[in-house]
């Protein structure tokens, strides 16, 4: 039966992904810019603007444009960058080993810590641990990640000198091997917990609320009349339906995780598809804008669909048809 | 545990995946000896490890096929031209060792450096310099193209050693425009029979500058090694240069007072007094930048619009303008007040003792009265008799600025305040920009930081030129037409004599000063730092050629 669903939710990825990415379209070539100047650069002759124009097809109706752009895509091929001059697919795929080291990271660690300090906070309700967590998770919750990041290299990247600021490797090193491995480790630390502040407060909130609902509950009262620990109480009955919600949140942030590392991966020169993003969008790159959307909005599909599954292997009364 | 072992696998397939470079050596491309000739002796070398900064991602490493900045920055250490560009921009021998200029200017003779190679051993000769102009440069370098096309009659190579460029009439600044930023030379064996637009050699390029290529991970690093057969002879001392890519100018400046990186190529002006008084770091200050050199901050006016057609609306707004307080507030002294239209870079060209608009209110605010813009009670001011203009309308101008050039809209806002004109500030992202101001010229004024590069025929003539009004990105953004102005900028194009073509130069300034359609802010010069113990920099393109970090 669960197969069947998937099955049908994966088929409806690309229609879905098309329409997003059809709409992209209309929004970058209706809004204003020439991506001439990213093509061809300046000072040149209006002979050489038009035969750049030409190469890229940008002379054409935009009618005709998105009927060429549609053609490829379904062929897998999402033309040449304008600024990099290369396949934009091939210049995405190459990023996105790095976004998605930053992003699973940033989200499992913010999975386990939010749900973990939701689960002290729901034990220690309205006491000083409880109030604590409250007010940190509500600081971190709003503050700007772009000031957070610069707040962390200040500190602990420039001032205590105890991790590096940018970059993914040590620019001197030649370390390889397990090395090499704990010095990408070393460099995630300062971009992972940035990324993953915000998520870990939202997670650990709603881990909390979600848990004192439940402990008010009739099954945890008889849980508790049967004699059983209170951590048992916590993590085997309250925590499993608390985190129905939270896994649909969880679910959910993977889009706001794929936003946020724009920023992060900018300030940390994390060499990611966030930033290639950023730089693309400045130039009216399109064929890169498109293809990170295309990316970004599979992704974003894939993790719903991932999310159902998951909640229903919490919750055994769910059944998907 | 079957299950974690997976994950824990997977995730490691991923930092490795994320950190292997995409490009390296391995796969070079075919068309040469696979390694470099042994060594031309005990020269250079042991300067260790260079750690450069750059901002954005060079995309690939060709700078004959783009005028990107970034790309330039990234690459001008991998090539040569034909000759180099000292401090005074006067041509020093690169690649060529020496040449002659017969029949008045229009033929130049190059005699090219013998024994020299490229960096996969094959020997470098006259028809890598007639292949990269006729294949590369003169089709997709868009300033070389633009003004050494037209006028080029053919390239001959008359034997392996000599090359010589024939012009339909005698052609002045040829010798500026053949540096490593404007005339790179690539390798034909390389780029026969491709586009040179998509050749797999873009991204792991083979030049005969004095760093060889090593690896390009997509924005994060670039490697290069010392070319141990450079033509010059002790050089390059560097062993190997890392490029780091950074894309934020604090983190670059973070990461240089870390020691994480040894080179940036811009302090911001609020951070200089500090890295200044850092016993650890060194300033180099240049008007020379990878991407244009020489650059004055300029406010356009639209000759188009009526309020602007009025010379003396244009000399209001020159006399309003306070323009140290641009040097001070803005740039926190790096840079200086234009005194003309050419830069003082361009030391033939640049005009002295000219009649600037100097920082008069009182005189800005009597030539509005007399251009009919009369100043109600509160100071601003409305037209009262205006051409084309009906009574009554506010003395309002629209002023698009990229968002980086905020600053200098703010601080012109508040000064022609002053003399009550209102400024309304649009910031535009630069492709934006482009199609506002030269395609759909739907402005009133902006600001462009116009660099005028090595010679006035490069970066100067573009902007009041009228046969460059048009939809050309950073052309004649004032839609100035002065026919004595073209038939000057035309006669100094084909006068050899560098005196006399200054002496053009000057009565050009002259008339575009009178015409007045730009204002002329400041110009604008560049702080380099980096970190000891590396020493021996210069400010510009082949900038690490002669450093070294050795203690």
């Amino acid at each position: 039966m669960t197969r069947r669903y998937l099955a049908r939710r994966l088929l409806q990825v690309p229609p879905a992904a098309l329409v997003i990415l059809v709409g992209a379209f209309l929004l970058i070539h209706l809004a204003p810019g020439d991506p001439i100047l990213a093509l061809a650069g300046e000072s040149g002759d209006a002979a050489y603007y038009a035969e750049m124009r030409a190469k890229f097809g940008l002379d054409r109706s935009l009618i005709e444009q998105l009927a060429v752009f549609v053609g490829n895509v379904v062929r897998f091929d999402l033309g040449d960058s304008y600024v990099l001059g290369r396949p934009a697919a091939l210049v995405i795929a190459e990023r996105i080993p790095a976004t998605l080291l930053l992003t699973g990271v940033a989200l499992a660690l913010a999975s386990t810590v939010g749900i973990a300090i939701g689960l002290v906070a729901a034990a220690r309700v309205h006491r000083r641990t409880d109030v604590a967590i409250n007010l940190v998770t509500l600081a971190l919750h709003a503050t700007p990640s772009f000031w957070l990041a610069q707040l962390a290299i200040l500190t602990l990247g420039l001032w205590a000198g105890i991790l590096p600021v940018g970059g993914m490797t040590t620019a001197r090193s030649s370390a390889t091997g397990v090395a090499a491995l704990l010095d990408v480790a070393h460099h995630l630390v300062l971009p992972v917990a940035v990324l993953a502040a915000t998520e870990v407060a939202a997670i650990a909130r709603l881990t909390r609320t979600g848990l004192l609902d439940e402990l008010s509950q009739d099954y945890v009262r008889t849980a508790r009349a049967k004699g059983l620990s209170e951590r048992r109480v916590l993590v085997r009955h309250a925590l499993r339906r608390a985190l129905l919600p939270v896994v649909t949140v969880i679910g959910g942030r993977v889009g706001h995780l794929l936003g946020g590392t724009v920023l992060v991966e900018a300030v940390f020169g994390w060499p990611g598809v966030g930033r290639l993003l950023l730089s693309a969008v400045q130039a009216r790159d399109t064929p890169i804008v498109l293809g990170v959307f295309l990316v970004i909005a599979t992704t974003v599909i894939v993790a719903n669909v991932v999310t159902d599954l998951v909640y229903a292997r919490l919750d055994p009364r769910i059944r998907y048809a | 545990m079957r299950r974690r072992l997976i994950v824990i696998g997977w995730v490691i397939g991923l930092v490795a995946a994320a950190c292997a470079p995409t490009a390296s050596p391995s796969a070079a491309p075919s068309g040469g000896a696979a390694s470099p000739p042994a060594s031309t002796g005990p020269t250079g070398g042991g300067g260790g490890t260079l750690v450069v900064a750059i901002g954005a991602d060079p995309g690939h490493l060709n700078p004959a096929i783009t005028t990107s900045g970034g790309t330039h920055t990234a690459s001008e250490l991998l090539y040569n031209g034909l000759v180099g560009l000292d401090d005074g921009l006067k041509p020093v021998p690169e690649l060529a060792e020496s040449w002659d200029v017969e029949g008045d200017g229009a033929l130049y003779r190059f005699h090219l450096r013998s024994g020299v190679t490229w960096h996969d051993g094959t020997p470098f000769t006259a028809d890598d310099v007639k292949f990269t102009f006729e294949e590369v440069l003169l089709k997709l370098h868009s300033r070389t193209r633009a003004s050494v096309g037209p006028n080029l009659a053919g390239i001959d190579v008359t034997d392996p050693l000599t090359v010589v460029f024939r012009f339909n009439q005698p052609y002045a600044p040829l010798l500026q425009q053949l540096d490593v930023t404007e005339a790179p030379i690539v390798a034909k064996h390389i780029y026969n029979g491709s586009d040179p637009a998509k050749n797999a050699a873009n991204t792991k390029p083979v030049g005969t500058g004095p760093f060889a290529f090593v690896s390009y991970s997509p924005d994060s690093e670039i490697k290069l090694k010392r070319n141990e057969a450079y033509w010059a002879a002790g050089y390059p001392k560097l062993d190997e240069v890392v490029m780091r890519i950074i894309p934020e100018t604090g983190s670059q400046i973070v990461a240089l007072e870390k020691g994480e990186v040894d080179w940036v190529w811009g302090v911001p002006g609020p951070d200089e007094a500090r890295l200044e008084a850092d016993p650890n770091i060194e300033l180099l200050r240049t008007d020379r930048n990878p991407g244009g050199s020489n650059c004055i901050m300029t406010v356009s006016f639209n000759l188009d619009r009526p309020i602007l057609g009025d010379l003396r609306v244009r000399q209001a707004v020159a006399h309003a303008m306070d323009r140290r307080q641009f040097v001070d507030k803005i740039l926190f002294g790096q840079g200086r007040v234009a005194e003309a239209p050419i830069s003082s870079g361009i030391g033939f060209a640049h005009a002295t003792g000219l009649a600037m608009p100097a920082y008069d209110a009182t005189r800005a605010g009597s030539l509005l009265d007399e251009a009919g813009w009369k100043a109600a009670a509160d100071g601003k001011r409305a037209a009262a008799g205006v051409k084309g203009v009906p009574d009554g309308t506010p003395l309002a101008l629209e002023f698009l600025h990229f968002p980086s050039f905020a600053r200098y809209g703010e601080l012109l806002r508040s000064q022609l305040a002053e003399v009550g004109i209102e400024l309304n500030l649009k910031p535009l992202d630069p492709p934006v920009f482009a199609e506002t101001v030269f395609t759909n010229r739907a402005f009133d004024m902006n600001i462009i930081s116009y660099c005028n590069g090595p010679d006035p025929e490069i970066g100067v003539r573009r902007m009041y030129d009228s046969a460059q009004i048009g939809a050309v990105p950073f052309s004649n953004a004032a839609g100035y037409r002065n026919p004595d102005v073209d038939a000057l900028f035309a006669e100094a194009q084909r006068t050899i004599d560098q005196a006399k073509r200054g002496e053009l130069y000057r009565q050009i300034q002259e008339r575009v000063v009178a015409d007045q359609p730009y204002a002329w802010v400041v110009e604008t010069s560049s702080v380099r730092a980096y970190r000891l113990p590396c020493t021996g920099f210069i400010g510009y393109a082949q900038f690490a050629a002669t450093a070294s970090c050795a203690p």
